[in-house]
């Protein structure tokens, strides 16, 4: 089975559909054997398909046309055309597990529109090597594009000026979806998301939010085994927000699918990712828990301390963050967590006392900005 | 793929319908150019005592009148469009589906037809009233006609597809587009019945497409063409048909690689 | 601030557009090949056509030539300085970004009329002119100066007259949806004027003198470069300029305050 599935075609494909033929309740089946001690060739020569995405030093580099302000130099650009070679992404590795939701972290022009269109065929990469199901994805295989979705925030995929309905059954009939499942899945979306009432209203007549739920529903007929998703919660309200966040939790539990996020909303990355990649200027900065991203890039962290007789001069401990008449907010230097917080102790009679991270934010900001520093 | 093109060319179809307003507008402007040539042809003949280059006054208006039919068969997906597609980022949504672009686009237009040839229809009787065409078409010519519109319009989206595909290697394709469509205006048999041009220009129109999405199912329909003639005819267009499929199969993966290099 | 002039306004804009567009010096080589297979094509249709008849509706080879010059001429115009401008109106409505050129110290029909310019489009006008000359030449008899200046009048009220139609057009489409396709049949309806309307039936031709008056706009002005100049016409000519001028500003009017009101 390990040398088939390392073809990474339509074999593993047709064992998903006939299991989901059969009625098997759950998730999908374990594709996910590992490769171990394998010593066909087969097996050696391509990844081992455990891991549904792999990026091995990826990189690609743009020719940007270099041209001066000016009539004059305007007219020497027409004879001769001047460029500049930018580094989009800079010879990147990291994979996703199955099942995996990662959060994409990076300002704009760092990088992550760039890698993701690379690993969703819409970009040949210039150098290093990618594989999404275990497939290099701008190779463009049908099948890979058929267990794949991409979904990006202020696209759209759906007939504008037709009812969702129709531009569902389109997406029946380009990725040859069952009709069981497609019927059931239809339905358990909409209804998940609550637009089923509006499946047949114009799209254009929906709201910016009910087309965003409207879009992730037909993204999600053809039950796609990875979903790239590039900024989902755009342009939403709060409630909204949430109540995306969670369906795509709940997508992610019961059919496995792995997910890679962007988006600027921390929200986003905390409610759905423990693991985040932080990309900058083509590079990655971070690759790891979520929660260990204070650890690495936060300078200090946050004392909360609640008091009758707090101190009134707080030089020397750290930076006033608040203070009410008995409560005292303060940002420590990491490294003075300790000292700072038995000074207070000693200082007064504390009732309440918490230390926490800054919020990810913040830590987010630094990052960027110190990156940008000289 | 047949599922496809079913539900395809029925979105092409809803689509159209939905924008009627707009869907009509845009036929009748398209139906001006043979309102025109149909009255100046005419004038034509009716100077030169009824007939000139073989085509009676009659003829003229048969000629124009089918031909608003014909043009709206042919009305195929234009190359400057792909421009605007690659600049919109509407290129990137398209490859994200495991269809290719090509099938979308034609699916779709063949939709659209449908809806097309009903709004036809209101035109073509106005122009029969005005003009008292006389048309008695026999049952072959009838039966040929249906045909080669259809392969008539493959021929023609072959060819502006092919086209469009310069836009991959080159933002000047306007210019290239430009220089095609003036050819074909004069070599299709749209502004000048090819008979009535000199011959040496009929017969660099031979070895071109263009006559065989406009002048040939015009003249099955009037009746012009013997049953041998449209049978060639038609071999002809499937000839184009196959060759211009070919060369598209061909430069299709190179336009795509050339994109995905750079991205959109 | 005492309000810019007129004049100066679109004196201000004109050189900004110029600019913008000098930059772009293969845009104009791209006009220019544009341009000269239009009139190639134009020609060569005009050469078939007379291969076969001598007149055509009375009008002569040479006639038929200044018809062409004088399209050519107001299509330049059209597109160098008054479509620009009725498709950002256009776009500029749809988005609702119409407000900004509303709330400038100007009259806001000289706002919108002045904003836009495609530099290039130019180009036509030129060839125009070069064509009108040339069949002024070709047609037997000589023009004058009294002929020249009932030219330079008329062609000024053609273009004043075209613009009106097109800014009434645009205006009374404000709301529809895609209502860039009435600017295509406006371009196609001016195809039209690239024949005498004279050819044309009755119910044709009236529609083209009383509607969209092409008649008055392309048809007169070739009537006095064709020596077919009926001393009466330049007086028609303004007549009708200044009933389409005051009624494309009533319906301007209206159509703003509809605007105004509904986006309030």
């Amino acid at each position: 089975m390990a040398a088939t599935l390392s073809r990474g075609s339509s074999n593993g494909h047709q064992t998903q559909r006939e299991i989901e033929r059969t009625g098997r309740a759950g998730g999908r089946p374990n594709r996910t054997e590992n490769c171990t001690g394998c010593s066909t060739v087969a097996c050696q020569t391509s990844p081992p398909v455990t891991d549904p995405v792999v990026v091995s030093d990826l990189r690609k580099v743009f020719k940007v046309p270099v041209r001066d302000a000016g009539v004059r130099a305007s007219m020497r650009s027409l004879v001769k055309r001047e460029h500049r070679d930018v580094v989009a992404v800079d010879d990147i590795s990291f994979r996703l597990r199955p099942g995996e939701i990662v959060g994409f972290l990076g300002p704009n022009g760092a990088g992550k529109t760039t890698t993701i269109k690379m690993l969703s065929g819409l970009l040949h990469a210039d150098g290093g090597d990618a594989h999404v199901l275990g497939h290099r994805p701008w190779l463009r295989s049908k099948d890979l594009l058929s267990r794949i979705a991409l979904v990006m925030g202020q696209r759209n995929n759906l007939q504008w000026d037709l009812p969702a309905a129709d531009s569902f059954e389109l997406n029946r009939a380009v990725y040859q979806i069952p009709d069981g499942d497609f019927r059931r899945r239809k339905d358990t979306y909409a209804e998940l998301l609550d637009v089923a009432a509006l499946v047949n209203k114009p799209v254009r007549n929906l709201s910016l939010g009910e087309r965003m739920k409207m879009e992730i529903v037909g993204a999600l007929l053809h039950g796609p085994e990875v979903l790239f998703l590039d900024e989902p919660t755009i342009g939403l309200d709060v409630t909204m927000q949430k109540r995306l966040r969670q369906f795509i939790l709940d997508y992610n539990r019961t059919d496995g699918a792995t997910v890679l996020l962007t988006s600027h909303y921390m929200a986003d990355v905390v409610a759905l990712a423990r693991r985040v990649i932080v990309i900058h200027h083509g590079s990655i900065l971070y690759d790891g828990a979520l929660a260990g991203l204070a650890d690495r890039f936060a300078a200090t962290k946050t004392i909360r301390v609640t008091a009758p007789d707090l101190p009134t001069d707080v030089t020397g401990l750290g930076i006033l963050v608040e203070r009410t008449p008995d409560k005292l907010v303060l940002e420590v230097e990491r490294s003075r967590v300790a000292e700072v917080t038995s000074r207070l102790l000693s200082m007064s009679t504390v009732s309440d006392l918490s230390i926490d991270d800054p919020p990810i934010d913040d830590v987010i900001d630094r990052v960027f900005t110190a990156e940008d520093a000289p | 793929m047949r599922d496809y093109y079913v539900a395809a060319s029925r979105i092409g179809f809803q689509r159209d319908i939905q924008y009627r307003g707009a869907t009509f507008t845009n036929i009748l402007g398209f139906m001006i150019e043979p309102a025109i040539y149909l009255v100046v042809w005419r004038t034509v003949a009716i100077e030169q005592g009824g007939a000139v280059g073989g085509y009676s006054v009659d003829d003229f208006t048969a000629y124009y009148i089918v031909w608003t039919l014909v043009r709206v068969m042919n009305l195929a997906h234009a190359p400057y469009a792909w421009e605007w597609r690659i600049r919109g980022g509407r290129l990137n949504e398209m490859l994200s589906i495991p269809v290719q672009p090509f099938h979308r686009d034609f699916a779709y237009f063949i939709g659209g037809k449908f809806v097309w040839i009903l709004m036809w229809i209101p035109v073509a009787i106005v122009l029969t009233l005005t003009f008292q065409p006389r048309l008695d078409p026999q049952p072959v010519h009838i039966a040929g006609f249906l045909v080669a519109i259809w392969t008539g319009f493959a021929v023609r989206f072959l060819l502006l597809y092919l086209m469009g595909m310069i836009t991959f290697w080159t933002t000047r394709g306007q210019a290239i587009f430009d220089l095609i469509v003036a050819g074909e205006l004069l070599l299709s048999g749209r502004l000048v019945p090819l008979s009535l041009m000199p011959s040496w220009v009929q017969s660099v129109s031979n070895w071109l497409p263009f006559q065989w999405s406009f002048q040939f199912p015009i003249e099955v329909a009037i009746g012009r063409l013997s049953d041998v003639e449209i049978l060639q005819g038609l071999g002809i267009q499937a000839l184009w048909i196959a060759g211009m499929g070919l060369a598209f199969w061909r430069v299709w993966p190179r336009a795509l690689r050339n994109y995905t290099a750079v991205g959109g | 601030m005492r309000p810019v002039g007129p004049l100066r306004l679109a004196a201000i804009h004109l050189k900004v557009a110029a600019l913008n567009e000098l930059q772009y010096r293969l845009n104009f080589f791209v006009q220019l090949l544009q341009s000269t297979v239009a009139l190639a094509v134009g020609l060569i249709v005009i050469a078939v056509v007379y291969s076969h008849t001598e007149r055509l509706g009375g009008w002569s080879q040479a006639q038929l030539l200044a018809v062409m010059g004088v399209h050519l001429l107001i299509g330049g115009i059209i597109r160098t300085f008054i479509a620009p401008n009725m498709r950002r109106l256009m776009e500029d409505v749809n988005e609702g970004t119409l407000d900004y050129a509303l709330t400038r110290p100007a009259d806001s029909q000289l706002m919108v009329s002045v904003r836009q310019f495609s530099i290039w489009s130019a180009i036509d006008i030129v060839m125009g002119v070069l064509v009108v000359v040339w069949a002024g030449v070709a047609v037997d008899g000589a023009v004058g100066v009294l002929g020249t200046l009932s030219f330079l009048v008329v062609i000024l009220c053609g273009s004043v007259i075209v613009y009106s139609v097109w800014l009434a057009a645009t205006t009374i489409t404000f709301r529809i949806i895609r209502g860039d396709y009435v600017m295509q049949l406006l371009d196609g309806i001016y195809e039209a004027g690239r024949w005498p309307v004279t050819l044309y039936p009755t119910w044709l031709r009236l529609t083209l003198t009383f509607l969209v008056p092409l008649a008055f706009a392309v048809t007169v002005p070739a009537e006095v470069v064709a020596g077919r100049f009926d001393g009466s016409s330049p007086a028609w000519a303004i007549v009708v300029t200044a009933v389409f001028a005051t009624g494309s500003r009533v319906i301007w009017q209206r159509g703003i305050r509809q605007y105004a009101g509904a986006s309030a």
